[in-house]
């Protein structure tokens, strides 16, 4: 019999808070955390709303510790003290060797290069900050936790554009279940809001307009007035566990991690297929040995492009059937912004707490329906009292790559 | 411009100085015979460290010629390279002229 995993370990940093419960509760109440961009370079582009995280390093670090840590290694270490926390692990030296951790992340230390190619380029410095490698490389966040928790199993970064984190959570829960490791910190960072960020973004024509009356309500997933994404940043952190040792040492559990499906389309490098996404959520269904109406919420990877509403939309439909019309799907994005190398995970911890809360939260701004987008939305109005015993998160990606997660309620 | 006050400093109170900015470290601890392992610095926290130095001092360290135990080595091992380079750049202008 395979391995179970256990989900023993929260932590979350935000543009809807830098706790668990802040996000929790942001999210239900439908509260954006999308807002007009503050930095000196906003008013030379064409797009100034984002979704950033309202974070301090120095309530987290010291100041030698910042001097060689990207915003992107901040936000993932102080997710992770959340999750490691929230678990309340104590390993010894033998157990350490079976924990590790595997980060998702797309774009790595994007301010620290930011800063490089500025000194270099703008300023001519004939010499960078000392410890700009160690802030760019992609792998920092994953070693910077590794190093603080002493976990010495396998560390890894996965960089598969906005499925990083789902794909990160997804292998390290096949370590456990295969025997390889006990103890997993998985997810993603990001933190890419930078001008060249905007710039890059805003040249692929797919960030969404202002919203002229609101720009909090820019982002409108499966919405027929949609107009693109909303960038965001943050990190998302869970311990994954074995069952029976978390069982033992009576963790808090808050789900059982169940399914995961992985697939690339091979098709283009930008626009989504139908097949990639339905071939993703049904190999997690059958991972998870489960049937299409045993899921109930579905988190959508919903990121308000024409392209992604649509085909998800068809997926789902593809793989739920006539039940497509009667699950609950909504997409947070709405609010929290598309996180990236984040998403994956952050959205996958909205989903675990669909079922710590037994509510479902909202697709907010979503006021004019698609007659092409024609699924249960649960439109700007989360729902509390309703029974989530089984939830899929989705996550689809730049490249091709899609991941999908399920996770079900453990009874007890 | 350099303040009249950086110019009567000593290189070892600019120094000093810079190790507070640098590391939040409290001026009591920062003796010529403080070493930097008691301070907890390890070699790339030396390594991040000279890029201000060399800031403050308007001086390039070479690379490998910066072995220093205590603050009085590093003192000492500025006060060379700053007579170094001042003579090289002497040298260079009395080439140019």
């Amino acid at each position: 019999m395979k391995r179970r995993v256990a989900v023993t370990g929260l932590g979350i940093i935000s543009p809807c808070g830098n706790t668990i419960d802040d996000f929790s509760s942001n999210l239900m109440a439908g509260k954006s955390g999308v807002r007009r961009i503050s930095s000196a370079y906003s008013s030379l582009l064409s797009v100034k709303i984002a979704a950033e995280v309202d974070f301090s390093p120095l309530d987290y670090f010291i100041k030698k510790q910042l001097s060689g840590m990207d915003r992107v290694s901040q936000f993932a270490l102080a997710a992770a003290s959340q999750a490691w926390k929230d678990s309340e692990l104590s390993l010894d030296a033998k157990e350490k060797e079976r924990a590790g951790v595997y980060m998702g992340c797309g774009m790595g230390g994007g301010n620290a290069i930011e800063d490089l190619y500025d000194q270099l380029f703008k300023h001519n410095a004939d010499r960078v900050k000392p410890l700009t490698v160690l802030m760019v490389m992609n792998n920092a966040s994953a070693s910077h936790i590794s190093i603080e928790y002493g976990l010495s199993g396998p560390c890894l970064t996965l960089s598969t554009a906005c499925a990083s984190s789902a794909n990160a959570i997804g292998e390290a829960f096949r370590q456990i279940r295969d025997g390889y490791a006990d103890v997993m910190l998985a997810g993603g960072a990001e933190a890419f809001l930078t001008y060249g960020g905007f710039r890059s973004w805003e040249a692929l024509r797919i960030l969404a307009a202002e919203d002229p009356g609101d720009p909090s309500k820019s982002c409108k997933p499966f919405s027929k007035n949609r107009t693109g994404l909303v960038l965001g940043e943050g990190a998302a952190m869970v311990v994954l566990e074995e069952m029976e040792r978390a069982v033992r040492r009576g963790a808090p559990v808050y789900a059982e991690l169940i399914g995961y499906g992985s697939t690339s389309d091979a098709g283009h490098i930008t626009r989504p297929s139908l097949e990639g996404q339905a071939r993703a959520m049904a190999e997690a269904l059958k991972d998870a040995g489960l049937l299409p109406e045993d899921i109930d919420y579905i988190n959508a990877h919903g990121t308000a492009t024409e392209w992604n509403d649509l085909l998800e939309t068809q997926a789902i439909k593809k793989v739920f059937g006539d039940y497509a019309c009667r699950v609950p799907v909504s997409s947070t994005k709405s609010m929290h912004g598309h996180t990236m190398g984040a998403a994956g995970a952050m959205e996958f911890i909205v989903s675990l707490l669909a079922i710590r809360n037994q509510a479902v939260p909202p697709t907010t701004n979503l006021d004019q329906p698609d007659p092409e987008c024609d699924l249960d939305y649960v439109p700007n109005i989360g729902r509390t009292g309703v029974t989530v015993n089984t939830v899929m998160s989705n996550a689809f990606a730049f490249g091709g790559t899609n991941a999908a997660l399920i996770a079900r309620k453990v009874k007890g | 411009m350099i303040r009249e006050e950086e110019t009567l400093s000593t290189t070892f109170e600019r120094l000093q100085q810079l190790f507070v900015a640098h590391f939040d470290y409290n001026i009591e601890e920062l003796t010529p015979t403080t070493t930097l392992e008691n301070l907890g610095l390890d070699s790339l926290d030396i390594i991040e460290f000279m890029f201000d130095i060399e800031n403050e001092f308007n001086i390039r360290i070479p690379d490998r010629e910066f072995k220093v135990t205590t603050i009085q080595d590093m003192v000492d091992a500025l006060d060379r390279f700053i007579s170094e380079q001042d003579s090289e750049q002497d040298i260079g202008s009395s080439i140019h002229e």
